[in-house]
């Protein structure tokens, strides 16, 4: 057999002919154009769509074009610039882009020592988070590795030994008001108030004053202390609830026990 | 003399209350082999006065509105004094008298006593058990929960496969094409007022048969294989030199009606959600179908056999038949024979239909 060598052109040109066919034979190109099309594409034009079907923005619908502009329904046209298409967004226009739907954690980020440097050496959100794996925010992100792209460790490893109890006490009561929930408990006013201190607590992550991470997340501590006395209470109401019936239930079967013995008395 | 004495004596001279004592509680015998079976019946009394008064409780927060029904019912839990304890009890106490019942029907099917003379309080037995498999399915929706929501959708959507007047007889239950606010109003009417009625009249009729044929004495290997009644007339069986029931059979039934409340108590204390699911807790969203939606425990038999049978009107028609069946079971079964253990094809038919039934109802729970 001849070895027959294609330009990359000639590839992509029949990757996209390719696809097109089965976009139009399966329908999914009223779907979204940019995963069928780049899909079946080899190499670097290929290769965002696994890493993006594994992201948290695939479990949450959030598709390419929500990034990179154009029209994912219109397959000839998705990325004619006429159809909003961007590309791969410009550096410092990054965090911009993200903030579109993150908007309390841009300002978070302009305002930061990180941001502050954007565009001249600083971090942009693709620096941390990833690109297309984007995975779901935990304090995971900050690590030796990540950090040390740009500066010592040392001041990331103090917030986030701050922030660990924090994070560990937020998803403790959430695994417990769901718990709660299950019972049917009113669980909405500690539903909230869990949601406010997550909120707090995650507009330290793109703060980097560790003084500042130190002592709101003394404060948030307080108020998740507060929630958790709550469910304690509750908890506690229960473990009583429990003792009374075990009463209650020990005296009926006494009861039971005793009309049984009067009641063979007047049998015999 | 005491004031109670006084006031004895006074509703004594005008209504002859020691007359009706003598006649209803010591003079009333039952017989001496009577068993532990035979106080069923005073346990699904009390059950249902306690269905009644904890239902009347919960009225008194309960809002019958699709906007506020789940909010209501979720204060009634979390708000009000004792509100959980009410509501657990109605709600656990519904299922533990389907089951009494079923126990109760079952003594009364082994040991024979649903044969004549007594096929009316059979009849009105079978009737006040699928009355009270009603009010339950009725009273399932009110809470306004997902899962109320979307069993009644099962249950009511089974209606339509009816022929010519199915489709207009689930809008006729609903109150529309789909379960809504029209449902849960006539749910409401229909489980707080015309069944609670409608089974306290039965319970009526049920007790005046058993008062006026007298109670079945338990059947021996020893009894004769024809009865010893002759001819047609009316007979009022007495039970001479049995016990009374007052005090005898009245602490038995005590004994019954007090482990019956450990067990109520039991589950509310200590499995608390032992009937409900994790859907119970959410609002209604017509929009939002969970995954798995099943019917109460004993509706699993009759929602199994719907989905073995390739269309429901199959499914529908084979358990009129078999409720048919069992409803006429006296007029079909007309020996006299009563010893379970000397009626052999009785007994085959009775354990395999019960064996069938908790066979579809696991099957329907895991299916």
């Amino acid at each position: 057999m001849i070895p027959v060598r294609i330009s990359a052109p000639i590839r992509i040109l029949a990757t996209l002919l390719f696809s097109l066919a089965v976009s139009v034979a399966t329908g999914h190109a009223q779907e979204n154009s940019c995963v069928t099309c780049h899909g079946a594409m080899p190499g670097k034009y290929g290769a965002p769509v696994p890493l993006w079907k594994s992201s948290i923005h695939a479990e949450n619908n959030v598709f390419c074009h929500e990034c990179h502009g154009g029209d994912p329904k219109d397959l000839g046209n998705a990325m004619k610039p006429d159809r909003g298409f961007k590309g791969v967004p410009k550096e410092t226009a990054i965090p911009e882009t993200c903030g579109r739907c993150h908007v309390g954690v841009l300002k978070d980020f302009l305002g930061s020592a990180h941001g502050k440097r954007l565009g001249s050496g600083g971090p942009t959100c693709v620096t941390c988070h990833g690109n297309h794996a984007v995975k779901k925010a935990s304090l995971e992100i900050i690590n030796e590795k990540t950090c040390t792209k740009c500066h010592t460790y040392e001041r990331a490893r103090l917030m986030k030994q701050a922030m660990q109890e924090t994070e560990g006490m937020i998803t403790t009561l959430d695994a417990r008001i769901e718990s709660l929930k299950l019972q049917g408990k009113a669980s909405e006013t500690m539903e909230q108030g869990l949601f406010n201190a997550r909120n707090r607590f995650h507009t330290l992550f793109h703060n980097v004053i560790a003084e500042k991470v130190r002592s709101e997340s003394a404060a948030i501590k307080k108020d998740l202390g507060t929630i958790g006395a709550q469910i304690d209470a509750i908890e506690q109401a229960e473990q009583k609830r429990k003792m009374v019936g075990a009463a209650a239930i020990g005296g009926l079967l006494l009861a039971a026990l005793l009309f049984r013995l009067l009641g063979k008395t007047y049998d015999n | 003399m005491t004031l109670v004495r006084k006031l004895y004596d006074w509703v004594e001279v005008r209504l002859g209350i020691s007359e009706v004592i003598e006649k209803e509680m010591t003079g009333y015998l039952l017989p001496r082999t009577i068993n532990n079976w035979y106080s069923l019946g005073s346990v699904l009394l009390f059950a249902f006065t306690l269905q009644v008064i904890s239902g009347i409780l919960l009225l008194i927060y309960y809002v019958p509105d699709a906007d506020k029904a789940f909010k209501s019912v979720s204060v009634i839990m979390n708000e009000i004094p004792f509100g959980w304890l009410i509501r657990l009890c109605h709600a656990v106490g519904s299922n533990l008298m389907v089951a009494t019942l079923f126990l109760h029907m079952f003594s009364v099917l082994f040991m024979g006593s649903y044969k004549k003379p007594r096929e009316l309080q059979w009849v009105s037995g079978f009737t006040l058990l699928n009355l009270v498999m009603g009010i339950s399915l009725t009273g399932y929706l009110l809470p306004w929960s997902q899962l109320s929501f979307w069993a009644t959708t099962v249950a009511t959507n089974s209606v339509g496969a009816i022929p010519v007047i199915g489709e207009y007889l689930v809008e006729f239950v609903r109150g529309g094409k789909l379960v809504g606010p029209p449902t849960l109003g006539r749910f409401f009417a229909v489980h707080v007022a015309v069944l609670p009625l409608v089974i306290a009249g039965l319970i009526g009729a049920h007790l005046f048969f058993l008062k006026r044929t007298g109670i079945s004495a338990p059947p021996t290997r020893n009894d004769p294989a024809t009865t010893t009644r002759q001819g047609s007339s009316y007979h009022y069986d007495k039970h001479e030199g049995g016990i009374p029931f007052f005090p005898n059979f009245f602490l038995h039934d005590m004994t019954s009606v007090s482990i019956y409340m450990a067990c109520l108590l039991g589950v509310v204390f200590f499995s608390p959600y032992l009937f409900f699911t994790p859907d119970s807790f959410v609002p209604a969203n017509p929009f939002q179908t969970p995954a798995h939606i099943k019917p109460e425990w004993y509706f699993l038999a009759n929602y199994q056999i719907l989905k073995i049978f390739p269309s429901e009107i199959i499914g529908l028609t084979v358990q009129g038949a078999g409720m048919t069946f069992i409803a006429l079971l006296p007029f079909v079964d007309r020996g006299d024979g009563r010893y379970p253990l000397k009626r052999p094809l009785f007994m085959v038919c009775s354990l395999g239909g019960i064996a069938m039934f908790i066979a579809l109802s696991i099957w329907g729970h895991l299916s």
